[in-house]
């Protein structure tokens, strides 16, 4: 909300400084964003005393003045004024300053006289068209006093953010409140009772509830004979400076008395409602009726409508309608000052897509108890300043009543234990009073008014317009801002120690990023959603779990519709985008959560994953295996993949397994964990690289760590070391090329007895030497005994079982 | 035979030279079997002792044998003089420019949130409060009705959602995770609940996205005066001694509520472009859980009562780094990430 200072000051007297106001009305909860001042800048100029004045020796109409502004020496001046003269207090500008205008006065040399300054008139200062003479100012303030402080010039406008409970401050009245509560004088509220005439406004109107639920009480003023033209220019400054565009006296009167008083209100061309009634009802099904902005609007029963005995005239608390809006011809009018029930205007607003000045006054709550002083001010306003009479008397109808609470009981040890402070019950009340709650009166309290004194709960008395203060703890924080927050102590809680621990899912995420960070990888963060034509892009199968995405009802971009299902298609567009940001090599994962719909109607599973995405420097560097030398990037994926599985406590092996339809058939396997498997490691098949429009190869790794928090994990047990030294034996086997060397040392294993310490895969070699379609595999056994040394004959045989087995069953020939 | 006696002092001679000429340690070998070998020179001396008169043998003797230990003494002491200077040739051969580049992958870069968000949590688990977590999709319920924001209150303004097929929402805020961690657990407890959270604002210096710490502690008597205490503490450990201020304000699940900033560490108050010129920066909001919160989680507000509290996880890691705005932190730019 926008508050011209002025107009807050015609309220309740204000602190010298604004910024003083600012700073409590904030620290009490009204933010004050911004204090705007506006009109000229005169901050460079000067009280200045024209000590000497004379004629100028060279021209008659010009004249030379010798003007002290607070410095040494006066400054010696032509000016081509006629109303200059010895003695004047007068605006000043030294040569050099920066006038209001923006341009920066120089020294000028006039008909051989060098003036050091100039005397301003009110059009140089910016504050009208005056250019004859100069301003006189009428002042006592000494030479050299800053301009500003003398000549009030534009208006200062504090910006305020009102919290969603405090309707009540959404006007003048209501801030002047808060000027009260903190700095203690008293609000001018104006006269509000208007001049009445002898017609009786019961002979134009009556007004019925139909739906008391919505509408707690109406009230209608009728003013008739009134000329409707432009509003003065003070209310149309004033309006302009807390943001309203003048429109016409009538409008404008309406809108002045709301920002005063906080109460919306709507002017109807009297004439124009037929049968002399308003009545409020709620809308039927499909009623449809035209609003002020010319927009046909279809109603729905939820909504409240003011309607005559023709249809519709508004739409209630939200926008008129545009058949009886006031215009110039107008000259009977109804004003309108109701009260309705909050979450109805709401509903209604939301619904219609509509936020006016009106409706968010009534969403917030308006005084219950200001309705027909809102009418009364308007009418007399309207009476003030367009003519026209007051009908006598207000026509009133009453529904349900607003919610609200009269009275709150308090006891001050309830203020101290929620607080922590030692308030005694004097300062509780005095903060309460501050704010317009007072102890209840005797009559007014149930219990008989007791329990004034000591301990004992005390009754409070709320004002109408606190339709924020419901309970104990509203009171209470009442009095914690008056006291202010920052008065309240710091002291150590005190009580039992409990729990300080983690979950899993905790652990396992920042365990998964400090080894992949130790890895080189660099974790990025995305948002959570999703491009459905990822999935395509990505060629998962219609039937694939991850198509069953749920999806934004509220998009910020179709590209964001959905939830992400897989963290994929986020790294792989940051690996473009780093690519065209001319990145050479980019690794990067994120540790987040996927979305999967499981069961329509319920909250989506969410699994932790990590993924991450790698690629290789295509810059020929200082130590880096050239391409052809180097490992595939698989095996670089793999090894990372393995360290990272190690990290979160758990042995993997990857095994080809189905590769998924984005993977490297042939370079590509799944993370497995004891019999499940929990992720994925592969490079990027090339088809799906050319889809997400990435150029260089790239490997991927994605682990559930979801999916792994459901196997055990398996404590390591310590197996006995031996004292004895190990036997080696190497095996160079040509196999067929497609053969895996995983099954191979699996099969070893089994088959090399007891004894058998260790198998490793030392070399695989294809070429020169090796039959076309045959690859050569080469393993290392170690045999080792715990108990004693083992014989060269017993290894031998441990040996000659595994080449006998290597042939029978995989066609291996020893080399 | 006193002649032979020079005969030993010109071979000692000699030896000693051609020890001390020993180039290499093959060098040294070739020499040492010159005289110590089995055809070499103090051999054949030795051999020949047996053609001495017998009153001179012992003292021949005597001599060549001393001849024969103090050659072996020179050429151990050549041989240790060549070793080191073999070892030191080693040495120099194999000396490295240090200052090139390390083999191996390149520096991998943890996020600066999550860098923030770790710090945060290794005050607050010091402190006796347990991590909790809660779905990012979460139901209206618990994002908004439960904790006192009904449909129909402005209140529902104040975070511009998103809503996900089925009526649910990306959790608008952290605070759901009290409604989940305070409903069938019994008080006292210490909870905090880091997590992202989502707002429907997508502006180039806004992030739909962002981290938040949620923190709350119910007991019978914790009050404003002890989160304040808190507070002070954390704000400490995260960004060293600090200024705060507590403004009064509107959250609808807590009540007294509070607003909390801290003294802009970049201007020191008097005011820049990273405060908007206030000299403050806005951290989070706090207060004392609203008693139908408490009673919407089946705790008694008549016995227990709590504190709350929710701040961001970007506003330090953009003040750590000076960061201009939160979009760098999720842009995924790697020269930005990579710089830290
Ligand atoms: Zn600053």
């Amino acid at each position: 909300m926008l508050v011209p200072l002025s107009w807050l000051a015609d309220w309740i007297e204000l602190p010298d400084s604004v910024e003083a106001l600012a700073e409590s009305l904030t620290g009490g909860g009204l933010e004050v964003d911004a204090i705007e001042r506006t009109g000229p800048d005169l901050s460079a100029l000067v009280v200045g005393d024209v000590v000497e004045h004379g004629p100028h020796p060279n021209a008659d109409r010009l004249s030379v003045c010798r003007v002290d502004a607070g410095d040494d020496e006066p400054f010696e001046v032509v000016c081509g004024a006629p109303n200059v003269a010895a003695g004047q207090k007068i605006a000043f500008a030294r040569v050099g300053t920066r006038l209001p205008d923006g341009t920066r006065l120089k020294k000028s040399r006039i008909r051989s006289v060098t003036s050091m300054g100039m005397i301003c008139s009110e059009r140089e200062l910016g504050l009208g068209d005056e250019h004859e003479g100069i301003l006189v100012l009428d002042t006592d303030a000494p030479a050299g006093t800053p301009l500003a402080d003398v000549l009030s010039a534009g208006e200062t406008i504090l910006e305020i953010a009102i919290t969603a409970n405090r309707g009540d401050c959404a006007s003048i009245l209501g801030i002047a409140r808060e000027v009260r509560a903190h700095f203690g004088a008293a609000v001018r509220v104006p006269t509000c009772d208007p001049p009445e005439g002898e017609r009786a406004v019961a002979e134009d109107l009556r007004v019925e509830i139909t739906d008391p639920e919505g509408c707690h009480r109406y009230d209608a003023r009728v003013v008739r004979g009134v000329r409707v033209g432009p509003s003065p220019n003070w209310m149309q400054q004033r309006l302009e400076a807390a943001g309203m565009r003048p429109i016409n006296v009538v409008v404008d009167v309406t809108n002045y008395v709301m920002l005063e008083l906080g109460q919306p209100l709507h002017a109807f061309d009297l004439d124009r409602l037929r049968g002399g009634v308003i009545r409020v009802r709620s809308a039927e099904a499909g009623e449809r009726m035209t609003t002020l902005d010319g927009v046909e609007r279809t109603l729905d029963p939820s909504d409240l409508l003011i309607t005559d005995g023709g249809g519709p005239v508004a739409v209630a608390g939200v926008i008129g309608g545009g058949d009886s809006e006031v215009s110039d011809a107008t000259t009977n009018l109804l004003i309108e000052s109701a009260h309705f029930r909050p979450g109805r205007v709401r509903l209604t607003a939301k619904r219609l897509g509509v936020q006016t000045d009106a409706s968010y006054r009534f969403e917030r709550g308006v005084d219950r108890a200001g309705v027909t002083r809102a009418a009364d001010r308007a009418a007399r306003l309207i009476a003030e300043l367009a003519g026209g009479e007051v009908s006598r008397g207000v026509a009133t109808a009453t529904g349900s009543t607003p919610d609200g609470v009269d009275e709150i009981a308090l006891a001050p040890a309830r203020v101290n234990g929620l607080l922590g402070t030692a308030l005694s019950r004097d300062e509780i009340e005095a903060y309460l009073a501050r704010v317009g709650v007072e102890p209840a009166t005797e009559s007014e309290s149930e219990s008989g008014g007791g329990g004034r004194h000591g301990d004992e709960p005390g009754r409070y008395a709320i004002p109408s317009h606190r339709n924020d203060l419901r309970i104990a703890e509203d009171l209470i924080e009442e009095v914690a801002r008056i006291h202010g927050l920052d008065r309240i102590p710091a002291t150590v809680q005190v009580g039992p120690l409990v729990g300080g621990g983690a979950p899993r899912s905790w652990t396992d995420a920042e365990r998964a990023r400090d080894t992949l960070w130790a890895e080189g990888v660099t974790e990025v963060m995305c948002f959570p959603f999703l491009d459905p034509r990822d999935l395509d892009r990505l060629d998962l199968a219609e039937s694939d779990p991850r198509r069953a995405t749920l999806g934004v009802v509220n998009p910020i971009a179709e590209s964001h519709s959905q939830l992400r299902s897989t963290l994929l298609p986020s790294l792989l567009g940051l690996l473009r985008e780093n690519r065209n940001r001319q990145i050479d090599r980019v690794r990067i994962f994120e540790v987040s959560r996927v979305f999967r719909v499981e069961k329509e109607g319920e909250l989506p599973e969410e699994d932790l994953c990590v993924a991450a995405v790698l690629t290789r420097s295509d810059q020929n560097r200082l130590w880096e295996a050239k391409t052809e030398a180097a490992p595939p990037l698989f095996f670089e994926a793999k090894g990372i993949a393995l360290r990272l599985v190690s990290a979160l406590g758990y042995r993997a092996e990857l095994r080809p397994g189905a590769p998924q339809p984005y993977q490297h058939p042939g370079a590509s396997a799944g993370i497995r964990v004891g019999r499940r498997v929990v992720g994925e490691v592969g490079e990027l098949h090339p088809d799906a690289a050319a889809r997400f429009a990435i150029d260089v190869p790239c490997a991927v790794i994605e682990l559930s760590l979801s999916a792994l928090a459901d196997v055990p994990r398996q404590e390591k047990r310590f197996r006995e070391v031996s004292r004895h030294p190990q036997m080696q034996r190497d095996l160079a086997v040509l196999v067929d090329r497609d053969q895996r060397a995983g099954e191979l040392v699996d099969a070893i294993r089994r088959k090399g007895g007891d004894h058998l310490a260790s198998v490793e895969v030392f070399d695989r070699y294809e070429g020169q030497g090796v039959p076309e379609g045959k690859v050569s595999l080469a393993f290392r056994l170690v045999f080792q005994r715990v108990d004693r040394t083992l014989t060269d004959g017993e290894v031998t045989k441990s040996v000659d079982q595994v080449v006998k087995m290597l042939a029978n069953q995989f066609g291996g020939e020893l080399r | 035979m006193a002649s032979r006696a020079p005969d030993l002092d010109t071979l000692a001679q000699g030896a000693r030279t051609d020890v001390a000429g020993a180039g290499s340690l093959q060098d040294l070998t070739s020499v040492r079997a010159r005289y110590l070998g089995r055809k070499g020179s103090v051999s054949d001396l030795l051999r020949g002792i047996g053609d001495l008169p017998a009153e001179e043998r012992s003292r021949v003797g005597q001599q060549v044998n001393a001849l024969k230990v103090q050659i072996e003494d020179w050429v151990a002491e050549r041989r240790a003089a060549l070793e080191s200077r073999e070892r030191n040739r080693h040495l120099e051969e194999h000396r490295l420019d240090v200052t090139l580049p390390a083999a191996g992958q390149p520096l991998g870069h943890l996020h600066p949130v999550s860098h923030v968000q770790r710090d945060m949590a290794q005050f607050f688990l010091a402190r006796g409060f347990s991590i909790e977590e809660g779905p990012e999709v979460e139901t209206e319920h618990n994002n908004f009705d439960a904790l006192n924001v009904p449909a129909d209150h402005p209140a529902r303004d104040m975070q511009d959602t998103f809503w996900v097929e089925g009526d649910f929402v990306l959790r608008t805020h952290t605070s759901p995770v009290q409604i989940r961690a305070m409903t069938g657990r019994t008080p006292p407890f210490r909870f905090i609940a880091p997590g992202r959270v989502y707002r429907h604002d997508f502006s180039p210096r806004n992030s739909p996205m962002f981290g938040q710490v949620e923190g709350f502690a119910v007991d019978e008597s914790v009050t404003l005066a002890n989160l304040k205490e808190l507070l002070y503490a954390f704000a400490k450990h995260m960004f060293g001694a600090v200024e705060l201020r507590f403004r009064a304000s509107y959250f609808p699940f807590t009540e007294p509520s509070a607003e909390l900033d801290f003294r802009c560490p970049l201007c020191r108050g008097d005011g820049c472009n990273t405060c908007s010129q206030t000299g403050w920066i806005e951290w989070g909001g706090c207060g004392m859980i609203h008693p139908t919160v408490l009673r919407n989680c089946d705790i008694d507000p008549e016995r227990y009562q709590g504190y709350a509290f929710g701040m961001g996880l970007e506003r330090g890691a953009m003040l750590r780094h000076e960061l201009p705005h939160i979009r760098l932190l999720y842009d995924g730019d790697l020269r930005v990430l990579e710089q830290l």
